[in-house]
Protein backbone atom coordinates (compact mmCIF):
# COMPACT_ATOMS: atom_id res chain seq x y z
CA UNK A 1 0.00 0.00 0.00
CA UNK A 2 2.77 2.82 1.33
CA UNK A 3 4.26 1.98 -2.38
CA UNK A 4 1.26 2.71 -4.53
CA UNK A 5 1.47 6.24 -6.51
CA UNK A 6 -1.24 8.65 -5.84
CA UNK A 7 -3.30 7.99 -8.42
CA UNK A 8 -4.11 4.83 -7.10
CA UNK A 9 -4.63 5.66 -3.89
CA UNK A 10 -7.06 8.65 -4.45
CA UNK A 11 -9.97 6.19 -5.60
CA UNK A 12 -13.40 7.48 -4.69
CA UNK A 13 -16.98 6.06 -5.42
CA UNK A 14 -20.15 7.60 -6.07
CA UNK A 15 -22.54 8.02 -3.50
CA UNK A 16 -26.21 7.71 -3.33
CA UNK A 17 -28.30 10.57 -4.50
CA UNK A 18 -25.04 11.26 -6.66
CA UNK A 19 -25.42 11.83 -10.84
CA UNK A 20 -23.65 8.61 -11.93
CA UNK A 21 -20.30 9.49 -13.98
CA UNK A 22 -20.92 9.03 -17.03
CA UNK A 23 -17.94 7.39 -19.67
CA UNK A 24 -17.63 6.16 -22.95
CA UNK A 25 -16.27 2.57 -23.07
CA UNK A 26 -15.27 -0.66 -25.21
CA UNK A 27 -17.77 -3.26 -24.36
CA UNK A 28 -18.98 -6.18 -25.97
CA UNK A 29 -21.99 -4.95 -27.65
CA UNK A 30 -19.64 -2.12 -29.00
CA UNK A 31 -18.74 1.39 -27.78
CA UNK A 32 -21.35 2.39 -24.88
CA UNK A 33 -21.66 5.89 -23.23
CA UNK A 34 -23.62 5.63 -19.46
CA UNK A 35 -25.80 8.20 -21.12
CA UNK A 36 -27.25 5.75 -24.05
CA UNK A 37 -28.91 4.12 -20.72
CA UNK A 38 -31.12 7.05 -20.20
CA UNK A 39 -34.61 6.12 -19.79
CA UNK A 40 -33.83 2.86 -18.14
CA UNK A 41 -32.47 1.51 -14.92
CA UNK A 42 -29.20 0.23 -14.64
CA UNK A 43 -27.08 -2.05 -12.57
CA UNK A 44 -23.55 -1.72 -13.44
CA UNK A 45 -21.91 -4.63 -11.75
CA UNK A 46 -17.83 -5.28 -12.02
CA UNK A 47 -16.33 -8.76 -11.07
CA UNK A 48 -12.80 -9.71 -10.73
CA UNK A 49 -12.10 -11.45 -14.09
CA UNK A 50 -13.30 -13.68 -16.73
CA UNK A 51 -12.61 -17.55 -16.64
CA UNK A 52 -12.57 -17.33 -12.60
CA UNK A 53 -15.42 -19.65 -11.41
CA UNK A 54 -17.14 -17.64 -9.20
CA UNK A 55 -17.62 -14.96 -11.56
CA UNK A 56 -19.12 -17.81 -14.21
CA UNK A 57 -21.98 -18.98 -11.42
CA UNK A 58 -22.81 -15.03 -11.12
CA UNK A 59 -22.49 -13.95 -14.95
CA UNK A 60 -25.52 -17.30 -15.05
CA UNK A 61 -27.54 -16.21 -12.44
CA UNK A 62 -27.31 -12.11 -13.71
CA UNK A 63 -28.16 -13.80 -17.13
CA UNK A 64 -31.04 -15.75 -14.93
CA UNK A 65 -32.86 -12.63 -13.99
CA UNK A 66 -32.31 -10.83 -16.89
CA UNK A 67 -35.82 -10.72 -18.27
CA UNK A 68 -37.54 -9.83 -15.04
CA UNK A 69 -35.06 -6.58 -14.70
CA UNK A 70 -35.86 -6.20 -17.96
CA UNK A 71 -39.72 -6.10 -17.24
CA UNK A 72 -38.14 -3.46 -14.30
CA UNK A 73 -37.26 -1.39 -17.05
CA UNK A 74 -33.79 -2.13 -15.96
CA UNK A 75 -30.83 -3.00 -18.06
CA UNK A 76 -27.75 -4.88 -17.19
CA UNK A 77 -23.59 -3.69 -17.94
CA UNK A 78 -21.11 -5.65 -16.46
CA UNK A 79 -17.51 -5.03 -16.23
CA UNK A 80 -14.15 -6.10 -15.36
CA UNK A 81 -10.44 -5.06 -15.94
CA UNK A 82 -10.19 -7.74 -19.08
CA UNK A 83 -10.29 -7.02 -23.13
CA UNK A 84 -12.85 -7.49 -25.30
CA UNK A 85 -11.51 -10.32 -26.73
CA UNK A 86 -11.71 -12.37 -23.03
CA UNK A 87 -14.94 -11.03 -22.80
CA UNK A 88 -15.74 -12.67 -25.88
CA UNK A 89 -14.33 -15.95 -25.41
CA UNK A 90 -15.25 -16.35 -21.75
CA UNK A 91 -18.94 -15.29 -22.71
CA UNK A 92 -18.39 -18.41 -26.03
CA UNK A 93 -17.23 -20.38 -23.19
CA UNK A 94 -20.51 -20.26 -20.99
CA UNK A 95 -22.57 -20.76 -24.11
CA UNK A 96 -20.58 -23.90 -24.75
CA UNK A 97 -20.30 -25.35 -21.21
CA UNK A 98 -22.89 -23.81 -19.76
CA UNK A 99 -25.48 -23.66 -21.90
CA UNK A 100 -26.01 -19.94 -21.17
CA UNK A 101 -26.07 -16.98 -23.49
CA UNK A 102 -24.98 -14.08 -21.71
CA UNK A 103 -27.10 -11.66 -23.61
CA UNK A 104 -25.72 -8.37 -21.55
CA UNK A 105 -22.96 -6.13 -22.37
CA UNK A 106 -19.69 -6.30 -20.86
CA UNK A 107 -17.09 -3.36 -20.32
CA UNK A 108 -13.78 -4.17 -21.18
CA UNK A 109 -11.80 -1.87 -18.57
CA UNK A 110 -8.38 -2.31 -19.88
CA UNK A 111 -7.09 1.46 -18.55
CA UNK A 112 -9.29 1.13 -15.34
CA UNK A 113 -10.92 4.15 -16.56
CA UNK A 114 -14.93 3.24 -15.22
CA UNK A 115 -13.41 1.71 -12.58
CA UNK A 116 -11.31 4.39 -10.76
CA UNK A 117 -14.58 6.52 -11.51
CA UNK A 118 -16.74 4.19 -10.07
CA UNK A 119 -13.92 3.09 -6.97
CA UNK A 120 -14.64 -0.60 -8.34
CA UNK A 121 -10.78 -1.30 -7.09
CA UNK A 122 -10.25 -2.42 -3.26
CA UNK A 123 -6.55 -2.14 -3.11
CA UNK A 124 -6.32 -3.77 0.35
CA UNK A 125 -7.72 -6.47 -1.86
CA UNK A 126 -6.34 -6.51 -4.93
CA UNK A 127 -4.63 -3.58 -6.98
CA UNK A 128 -5.09 -5.72 -10.54
CA UNK A 129 -8.66 -6.95 -10.29
CA UNK A 130 -12.11 -4.71 -9.37
CA UNK A 131 -14.37 -6.26 -6.42
CA UNK A 132 -18.12 -7.19 -6.65
CA UNK A 133 -19.58 -3.68 -7.03
CA UNK A 134 -23.28 -2.91 -7.84
CA UNK A 135 -23.94 0.22 -8.63
CA UNK A 136 -27.88 0.57 -9.32
CA UNK A 137 -28.49 3.87 -11.20
CA UNK A 138 -31.99 4.83 -11.85
CA UNK A 139 -33.74 6.05 -15.37
CA UNK A 140 -32.37 10.12 -14.60
CA UNK A 141 -29.10 8.65 -14.10
CA UNK A 142 -28.70 9.16 -10.53
CA UNK A 143 -26.92 6.16 -8.22
CA UNK A 144 -29.56 5.17 -5.71
CA UNK A 145 -28.01 2.02 -4.26
CA UNK A 146 -24.34 0.62 -3.95
CA UNK A 147 -23.29 -2.71 -3.07
CA UNK A 148 -19.62 -4.13 -2.34
CA UNK A 149 -18.60 -7.88 -1.60
CA UNK A 150 -15.30 -9.47 -1.57
CA UNK A 151 -13.57 -11.70 -4.33
CA UNK A 152 -14.80 -14.39 -2.17
CA UNK A 153 -18.56 -13.74 -2.17
CA UNK A 154 -20.77 -14.72 -4.84
CA UNK A 155 -23.72 -12.13 -4.95
CA UNK A 156 -27.47 -12.68 -4.25
CA UNK A 157 -29.58 -11.94 -7.00
CA UNK A 158 -33.35 -12.03 -5.41
CA UNK A 159 -31.47 -9.09 -3.01
CA UNK A 160 -30.47 -7.22 -6.14
CA UNK A 161 -34.20 -7.76 -7.51
CA UNK A 162 -35.61 -6.98 -3.88
CA UNK A 163 -33.70 -3.89 -4.09
CA UNK A 164 -35.01 -2.64 -7.41
CA UNK A 165 -38.57 -3.23 -6.95
CA UNK A 166 -38.23 -1.72 -3.58
CA UNK A 167 -36.99 1.42 -4.37
CA UNK A 168 -38.88 1.53 -7.77
CA UNK A 169 -41.97 1.22 -5.46
CA UNK A 170 -40.83 3.84 -3.46
CA UNK A 171 -40.91 6.58 -6.01
CA UNK A 172 -44.23 5.22 -7.48
CA UNK A 173 -45.93 5.74 -4.08
CA UNK A 174 -43.93 7.74 -2.05
CA UNK A 175 -43.27 4.78 0.70
CA UNK A 176 -40.21 3.18 1.78
CA UNK A 177 -39.79 -0.32 2.55
CA UNK A 178 -39.42 -2.19 6.08
CA UNK A 179 -36.67 -5.49 6.59
CA UNK A 180 -37.21 -8.54 4.39
CA UNK A 181 -39.77 -6.72 2.09
CA UNK A 182 -41.05 -8.71 -0.67
CA UNK A 183 -43.86 -7.19 -3.42
CA UNK A 184 -46.85 -7.48 -2.25
CA UNK A 185 -45.82 -7.12 1.80
CA UNK A 186 -47.14 -3.52 3.47
CA UNK A 187 -45.19 -0.78 2.97
CA UNK A 188 -43.96 1.62 5.76
CA UNK A 189 -45.64 5.29 5.37
CA UNK A 190 -42.92 7.72 6.16
CA UNK A 191 -43.49 9.54 9.61
CA UNK A 192 -45.44 13.04 9.88
CA UNK A 193 -43.33 15.70 10.07
CA UNK A 194 -45.21 18.48 12.74
CA UNK A 195 -47.31 17.62 15.80
CA UNK A 196 -50.81 18.57 13.47
CA UNK A 197 -49.57 15.48 11.10
CA UNK A 198 -49.05 13.56 13.77
CA UNK A 199 -53.03 14.23 15.27
CA UNK A 200 -53.89 13.68 11.76
CA UNK A 201 -52.39 10.12 11.14
CA UNK A 202 -53.78 9.28 14.36
CA UNK A 203 -57.14 9.14 13.03
CA UNK A 204 -56.26 8.25 9.71
CA UNK A 205 -58.10 4.61 8.85
CA UNK A 206 -56.10 4.25 6.10
CA UNK A 207 -52.90 3.45 7.51
CA UNK A 208 -52.52 0.99 10.02
CA UNK A 209 -50.44 2.56 13.19
CA UNK A 210 -48.63 0.86 15.72
CA UNK A 211 -47.63 3.66 16.74
CA UNK A 212 -47.60 7.46 15.47
CA UNK A 213 -44.36 7.27 13.84
CA UNK A 214 -44.63 3.70 12.80
CA UNK A 215 -47.41 3.22 9.99
CA UNK A 216 -47.89 0.64 7.51
CA UNK A 217 -50.43 0.60 4.49
CA UNK A 218 -51.30 -2.36 1.71
CA UNK A 219 -50.86 -0.75 -1.16
CA UNK B 1 -17.07 -0.42 -36.05
CA UNK B 2 -19.91 -2.72 -34.62
CA UNK B 3 -21.95 -2.06 -37.51
CA UNK B 4 -19.55 -3.33 -39.93
CA UNK B 5 -17.95 -7.22 -39.69
CA UNK B 6 -14.47 -8.12 -41.18
CA UNK B 7 -15.52 -8.40 -44.73
CA UNK B 8 -16.39 -4.61 -44.77
CA UNK B 9 -20.45 -6.03 -45.07
CA UNK B 10 -23.24 -4.88 -42.94
CA UNK B 11 -23.90 -6.86 -39.75
CA UNK B 12 -27.55 -8.08 -39.42
CA UNK B 13 -28.36 -5.68 -36.79
CA UNK B 14 -26.56 -2.99 -38.85
CA UNK B 15 -28.47 -4.18 -41.96
CA UNK B 16 -31.83 -4.22 -39.88
CA UNK B 17 -31.54 -0.57 -38.57
CA UNK B 18 -30.43 0.69 -41.93
CA UNK B 19 -33.73 -1.17 -43.38
CA UNK B 20 -35.86 0.25 -40.98
CA UNK B 21 -35.03 4.00 -41.65
CA UNK B 22 -34.63 3.54 -45.65
CA UNK B 23 -38.02 5.18 -46.24
CA UNK B 24 -39.10 7.31 -43.37
CA UNK B 25 -36.44 9.46 -40.45
CA UNK B 26 -37.43 7.73 -36.92
CA UNK B 27 -36.18 8.44 -33.33
CA UNK B 28 -34.27 6.16 -31.77
CA UNK B 29 -37.69 5.01 -29.21
CA UNK B 30 -39.23 4.44 -32.45
CA UNK B 31 -36.68 1.93 -34.02
CA UNK B 32 -36.12 0.09 -30.60
CA UNK B 33 -40.13 -0.45 -30.26
CA UNK B 34 -40.43 -1.66 -34.31
CA UNK B 35 -36.62 -3.82 -34.09
CA UNK B 36 -37.01 -4.97 -30.31
CA UNK B 37 -33.81 -3.70 -29.53
CA UNK B 38 -33.14 -1.95 -26.32
CA UNK B 39 -32.60 1.93 -26.53
CA UNK B 40 -29.17 1.63 -25.38
CA UNK B 41 -28.06 -0.36 -28.29
CA UNK B 42 -29.73 1.40 -30.77
CA UNK B 43 -28.10 4.69 -29.14
CA UNK B 44 -25.15 3.33 -29.68
CA UNK B 45 -25.36 1.98 -33.07
CA UNK B 46 -26.99 5.12 -34.50
CA UNK B 47 -23.84 7.06 -33.12
CA UNK B 48 -21.84 4.69 -34.90
CA UNK B 49 -23.33 4.93 -37.73
CA UNK B 50 -23.52 8.59 -38.15
CA UNK B 51 -19.95 8.75 -37.28
CA UNK B 52 -19.28 6.35 -40.80
CA UNK B 53 -21.77 8.65 -42.63
CA UNK B 54 -24.15 5.91 -42.45
CA UNK B 55 -27.25 7.71 -40.93
CA UNK B 56 -28.03 11.31 -40.63
CA UNK B 57 -29.92 12.66 -38.01
CA UNK B 58 -32.31 15.98 -38.29
CA UNK B 59 -34.24 16.47 -34.61
CA UNK B 60 -33.85 13.43 -33.34
CA UNK B 61 -34.79 11.02 -35.73
CA UNK B 62 -32.49 9.64 -37.85
CA UNK B 63 -32.61 8.77 -41.41
CA UNK B 64 -30.75 6.84 -43.80
CA UNK B 65 -27.55 8.70 -45.42
CA UNK B 66 -26.10 7.93 -48.92
CA UNK B 67 -23.57 6.28 -47.90
CA UNK B 68 -25.79 4.21 -46.17
CA UNK B 69 -27.86 3.63 -49.11
CA UNK B 70 -24.73 2.27 -51.20
CA UNK B 71 -23.96 -0.54 -48.26
CA UNK B 72 -27.60 -1.42 -48.32
CA UNK B 73 -27.15 -2.20 -51.83
CA UNK B 74 -24.12 -4.05 -51.37
CA UNK B 75 -25.20 -6.38 -49.24
CA UNK B 76 -28.35 -7.40 -51.01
Amino acid sequence: MENMNQEEKVISLPRIGDTAPNFEAETTHGTLRLEDFKGSWVVLFSHPADFTPVCTTEFIAFQEIADELRDLNTELLGLSVDSVHSHIAWVRNVKEKMGVELTFPIIADLNKDVAKKYGMIMPGESTTETSRAVFVIDDKQIVRAVIYYPLSTGRNMPEILRLIKGLQTTDEHGVATPANWEPGEKVIVPPPKTQEEAEERANDDSVECTDWYFCKKQL
Amino acid sequence: MACVNGNGKLTQSAKNILQAVENSPKSPADLSRELAIPMFKIRSSMRDMASMGLVQETEGAYQLAPGGKKMLDKSN
